[in-house]
């Protein structure tokens, strides 16, 4: 198949997929929260505004109805007004997606930064000591709950040493001029220095141990005997040699964690207080905001499988053996 | 002899498992976690759901930083105490009674009795008069104990001297006795009521009568010199719990529901003052130059600063019954049962109390059994569907392929915890729910490594073979190729238990697990919604160890069984 054929197909599933996630989400709602306007009754609204509400959202009509209003509205991305914020639901979403992948990217690359090549040198020190406890740590943060790391982490550095901000991305109060202005700055990093570490030391064990493996898979490989005839140091084998050749299962790795990082760790921004969108997925299914949890994860989902296509398309142009299927 | 070979084809793989170090610490660790879920009832030392509740002998002094607590006087409460010229003494619960001198240190009464005792009297004379349950009167003439013999079984709450040579007792039947001590004579005096109303407390007024005050706002004056008791009205129908009258004649009667009646002097009338807190108080002391306390309920203390009553800070949970002030000293002293909140390990509680007085070992044992219970039940439905669709999309190819593996490339698009938390949230929190949320999404990496192992299986001379020899299909896919998927299904099944029991400790962090149960991200739930998680490092700190073990000893298994399923791995480790 050819190259362009490849992706218009890729394309065309990743809608498919989109749109059977819409059609599971809609569902869902429906038979978990009959009402999505019951809720509203604590809020102090008449039967009369409900009504209205209702009507907004054409609750009234029959399902299939309700199922193609849902459809056209996502579409067009008009997700309409949150119960709790007042305010179109599409602004709120994508500044907390936004606040979601800057935490979850600076903690991949951290991660990815530090364990590929402690991956590559825990190889070539194997069955050593240092290798035993770069498993064993690389394990153990991979185990821990992030929640349980974050609370630790907060009560260390937060608490006891008290040296960092342990919850929120800016000192309050401050206002910045859009949403670059926010983050570029010194006080904004401070704040996620924490929750970016917690993160990124639960995904270091990927890749340090896939590397690792796959290095100690190459070992065995003929060019590895035919470099160490060759007599060339040991160092250089390597880096220059084997390193290269196990990269690629570690970018696998990585391209799948990426493509999932819009998900985000909802427990890390709800420790941290981190206004991102997996903290409001789960503050909006509590209210019963039903417009802002349905488009929430309906956005999640769709930057998930964005992303995801972008890895893949990407991932062909990196690794020509992969074959356009 | 038929599964000799089986066996042995067993033992490979073990053989190759034990080989790794790690791997048989994981299994001897997981051994202990299965076992602590198995036999939680038996290894708990507390039930985990019960609010501990603990007596203790306490004393608080108040010093420069406040009211703090001092070292116990043993596990039974602390009931009345008074004073008189340099001698102390405090009476509580079992008989015990402790006796002071000037500044030396509290020494043991030896007294005759092991009922409760509730109030003690020193007379100027240096007797002392203690009263208590099944009408136990104790006189010290000297430095002898003495029991004066009763003519009924009463329970006396209180005793005050009258003079050098009679006292008055009050007991919860309305009783009011006058004790001459000369004779040990007992005169019953009749109650102006008469209704049985419990009586709590007395004290000698300044003109030489004594006020009695109990239940429901009934007080009563007795005076020695006609021998009458009237009914006096001091504003007020709540139950009264003490009585204190300082020389002066300001007096001070406390009682439930924050009731604090105060009179400035023998001639000036009583007022109700409006207390900072509701709790019922159980004792009260005035002085003459304006000072005032009042103790009760979960370490309740209230200081008259001139004008109002003012809340002091205690960090005591212990029920106050007694105040002791002599000079600067001011001791307050308890304690019946109250609730053991947020103590630290100790050898009573090993892991120390959460916010309720909860046993948190006990907590930890139980916890391991949902932990496991959700991980290997979630994993393995995770495993039976993953392995099911990969080896039917593998083998069957074609148009089933297509389908079942869109399905997966959907799946994908779904992200893990947020999905997870819809899906509880709008179904309600029960154990099948948290179970269907952890393994409704794990399996589509299952069924993608299932189904390409399957299909370079399938291409195979073996099951070539079968297909020659008319094996059906079903028995191609699963006695043919899936023995040899197996040990990746087992590597999948290891990983995934891990994933699950991490799984189920967020969604129970987040408040959403199983409810009823006990679960260690439930623990950290509590933990953080309580705050006092900053302080309580016990309280935090052994559910999140046990879960990060578990989980590592799951993967350092399935490490191993990743050599078991890759020989590759195997030569060069």
């Amino acid at each position: 198949m050819s190259r362009r054929g490849y992706l218009f197909k890729r394309v065309l599933q990743a809608i498919f997929s989109l749109w059977i996630i819409a059609t599971i989400l809609f569902f869902l709602f429906r038979m978990g929260l009959p009402d999505p306007t019951a809720a509203l009754v604590t809020e102090g609204l008449n039967a009369e505004q409900r009504a209205a509400i209702r009507a907004q959202f054409g609750l009234e009509e029959p399902l299939w109805r309700q199922y193609v209003l849902f459809l056209t509205n996502a579409v067009q991305g008009e997700f309409g007004t949150s119960f709790s914020y007042r305010a179109p639901v599409s602004e709120i979403v994508w500044e907390r997606l936004a606040n979601t992948m800057v935490l979850m990217l600076a903690a991949i690359v951290l991660a990815y930064a530090i364990g590929v090549p402690l991956g590559a040198w825990l190889s070539w020190r194997r069955g050593s000591r240092a290798d035993t406890a770069g498993i064993f740590f690389g394990l153990m943060f991979r185990s821990a709950p992030m929640f349980w790391t974050g609370m630790i982490a907060i009560l260390f550095f937060g608490v006891g040493l008290s040296i960092l901000p342990t919850s929120g991305m800016r000192t309050l109060p401050y206002d910045a001029d859009g949403w670059w202005d926010k983050i570029l700055t010194l006080d904004f990093m401070w704040h996620a220095a924490l929750p970016v570490l917690i993160v990124a030391l639960y995904y270091l064990g990927s890749p340090l141990l896939i590397m690792r493996n796959t290095m100690l898979e190459v070992y065995g490989e003929d060019f590895i005997e035919m470099a160490r005839a060759k007599g060339l140091p040991e160092r250089n084998i390597l880096y220059k040699h084997a390193a290269r050749n196990a990269l690629l299962p570690v970018v696998t790795q990585l391209a799948v964690t990426i493509g999932l990082a819009a998900g985000g760790q909802v427990v890390v921004e709800v420790v941290f207080s981190w206004p991102g969108l997996g903290r409001e997925i789960l503050n909006a299914v509590r209210t019963s905001d039903f417009p802002l949890a349905q488009a929430s994860f309906l956005i999640m989902a769709a930057f998930v499988i964005t992303l995801n296509l972008l890895v893949d398309i990407l991932y062909t142009t990196l690794d020509p053996r992969v074959s356009f299927r | 002899m038929t599964f000799h070979p089986f066996l042995r084809a067993a033992a490979g793989p073990l053989k190759i498992m034990m080989q790794d170090r790690l791997a048989v610490i994981g299994l001897c660790v997981l051994g202990v976690i299965i076992a602590m879920a198995l036999f939680a009832p038996l290894l708990s030392t507390h039930d985990p759901r019960h609010i501990n509740e603990i007596e203790d002998g306490s004393v608080l002094q108040r010093g420069a930083e406040g009211w703090e607590l001092q070292d116990s006087f043993g596990p039974l409460a602390l009931n009345d105490a008074d004073h008189h010229g340099g001698e102390a003494i405090i009476v509580g619960r079992g008989g015990m009674g402790w006796a002071r001198g000037g500044a030396g240190d509290w020494v043991a009464l030896d007294l005759p009795t092991d009922v409760d005792l509730h109030a003690l009297a020193l007379s100027p004379e240096g007797r002392a008069l203690v009263v208590g349950d099944e009408s136990v009167i104790l006189l010290r003439e000297g430095a002898t104990w003495m029991q004066v013999p009763a003519p009924e079984d009463v329970r006396l709450r209180g005793v005050v001297w009258l003079d050098a040579a009679s006292a008055l007792m009050v007991g919860t039947g309305e009783e009011i006795w006058r004790l001459d001590t000369a004779t040990g004579a007992i005169t019953e005096i009749d109650s102006p009521v008469g209704r049985g109303f419990p009586l709590h407390s007395v004290a000698l007024d300044v003109d030489g009568t004594a006020l009695i005050v109990g239940e429901r706002g009934l007080a009563v004056r007795y005076d020695p010199e006609d021998g009458s008791a009237t009914l006096e009205r001091l504003g007020s129908s709540r139950d009264l719990n003490h009585i204190h009258i300082a020389e002066g004649g300001a007096a001070l009667v406390v009682g439930e529901r924050g009731t604090l009646l105060r009179r400035e002097s023998f001639e000036s009338g009583w007022s109700a003052d409006p207390a900072p807190d509701t709790r019922a108080m159980r004792a009260g002391w005035i002085g003459d130059d304006g000072q005032g306390i009042a103790v009760g309920r979960n370490g309740l203390i209230m200081e008259w600063d001139g004008a109002e009553w003012q809340l002091v800070p205690t960090e005591s949970e212990r029920h106050l019954r007694a105040l002791l002030v002599m000079g600067d000293e001011m001791l307050a002293l308890g304690s019946d049962r109250f609730v053991s909140r947020l103590l630290p390990p100790s050898r009573e509680h090993w892991f120390g109390t959460d916010h309720l007085g909860r046993d948190l070992f006990s907590q930890n044992v139980h916890g391991s059994q949902i932990a496991l219970l959700v991980g290997f039940l979630g994993a393995t439905l995770v495993v039976l569907i993953g392995t099911n669709v990969g080896l039917i999309a593998g083998y069957y190819r074609g148009r089933t392929e297509t389908v079942l593996m869109r399905t997966v490339d959907v799946m994908y698009g779904i992200p893990f915890e947020p999905f997870a938390l819809i899906l509880v949230l709008l179904f309600q929190p029960s154990l099948t729910i948290v179970i269907l949320a952890v393994s409704l999404l794990t399996w589509r990496t299952v069924a993608r490594l299932i189904r390409s192992q399957v299909l370079s299986l399938r291409e195979r001379p073996f099951v070539k073979a079968a297909r020659v020899a008319g094996a059906s299909d079903l028995r191609i896919m699963y006695l043919h190729i899936f023995p040899n998927v197996l040990p990746l299904v087992f590597l999948e099944l290891a990983i995934i238990v891990g994933v699950s029991i991490i799984a189920e400790a967020t969604l129970s962090f987040l408040g959403l697990g199983p409810p009823q149960a006990i679960s260690w991200g439930g623990i950290l739930h509590d933990a953080r919604l309580s705050g006092a998680w900053r302080t309580a490092w016990w309280w935090n700190l052994p559910p999140g160890i046990l879960i990060m073990t578990t989980v590592l000893s799951v993967f350092f298994i399935s490490r191993s069984l990743e050599v078991v399923a890759n020989p590759r791995l195997r030569a060069r480790q």
